[in-house]
């Protein structure tokens, strides 16, 4: 189904500052891989590049997984000293 | 052919020998178009191309909080703005390409009044892709329409490009009042298959 038109993918300008919008616009467009999209699928992406990038994707996702349970870890709330190594 | 004969008509002078030093270069002719060793060190060097997505990369956590209603409702289309209800104010569509900018002006139900793009506009050739050329388009066709009375628009966006921040900038700069903008740039998951990449 199609989208409809001025609301999906709209900002609203406030005070007239037009550049905030924008800005807004842009990252909310990049964020959800549509950019990036539109950038791929400008030439044709050969299998081996198709690949490759998925490989490195699904190796970045891993990774971040891990990290993201790492400061999680770090980061954690609920210690009996709040501060270790600091006492 | 040619070098022989000049080989022969050096020798009959004295100094043949050292025109003839001279010649020799030339004739062999070993030119070498260009020396690529590093392009893609060269490529990474050169600036980034602007394709009017400031903010894009940007990591904001906190940046919404400030704004509120900046994300349409479902009462939108029916809001008033200087007296006009959203889905009647008029349209500025504005064609993104890496190589030009073209701006035209639509009434609500999408039937085009006016057309500008940077080749009318004056700028030629590679000029046309230009972040410049999109703003003094846009200027010249806000002020077309403000002339005409309309000073509440609404804007879409369609692709990438040096004039896509740039045409808004100009149009917000020729004192129109821009309501909304939106991105209809036409993105698909499972597209007919695009053109062969370009040889670098």
């Amino acid at each position: 189904m199609r989208h409809p038109s001025f609301i999906a993918r709209t900002v609203l300008v406030h005070n007239n500052d037009v550049e905030a919008a924008c800005r807004i616009l842009n990252r909310i467009l990049g964020r959800e891989d549509i950019l990036d999209q539109f950038r791929r699928t400008r030439f044709f992406e050969k299998p081996f590049q198709f690949r490759r990038r998925i490989n490195f994707e699904r190796c970045k996702a891993i990774y971040n997984e891990d990290m993201d349970r790492k400061i999680q870890f770090v980061l954690r709330k609920n210690r009996t000293d709040p501060f270790p190594g600091c006492s | 052919m040619f070098r022989n004969q000049a080989q022969k008509l050096m020798k009959k002078f004295t100094l043949g020998n050292v025109v003839q030093k001279c010649i020799a270069p030339l004739s062999v002719s070993a030119v070498k178009c260009r020396e690529v060793i590093d392009r893609r060190e060269m490529l990474r060097s050169l600036p980034s191309v602007d394709e009017g997505t400031a903010g894009e990369k940007a990591v904001d956590v906190d940046s919404l909080i400030g704004h509120k209603n900046v994300f349409p409702t479902l009462d939108l289309p029916n809001r008033l703005f200087n007296g006009i209800p959203f889905k009647d104010l008029p349209i500025f569509n504005i064609r993104v390409s890496p190589n030009n900018t073209i701006i035209s002006f639509t009434d609500a139900k999408g039937v085009p009044n006016l057309n500008r793009s940077c080749g009318v506009e004056g700028f030629k050739n590679a000029k046309k892709g230009t972040n410049v050329a999109a703003q003094a388009t846009a200027l010249t066709i806000g002020t077309k329409v403000l002339e005409r009375g309309i000073k509440t628009v609404r804007v879409r966006v369609r692709g990438l490009g040096p004039g896509r921040m740039a045409a808004i900038k100009g149009l917000q700069m020729s004192g129109l009042d821009i309501v909304s903008i939106t991105d209809s740039t036409r993105v698909s998951w499972n597209p007919p298959r695009p053109r062969k990449q370009k040889k670098l």
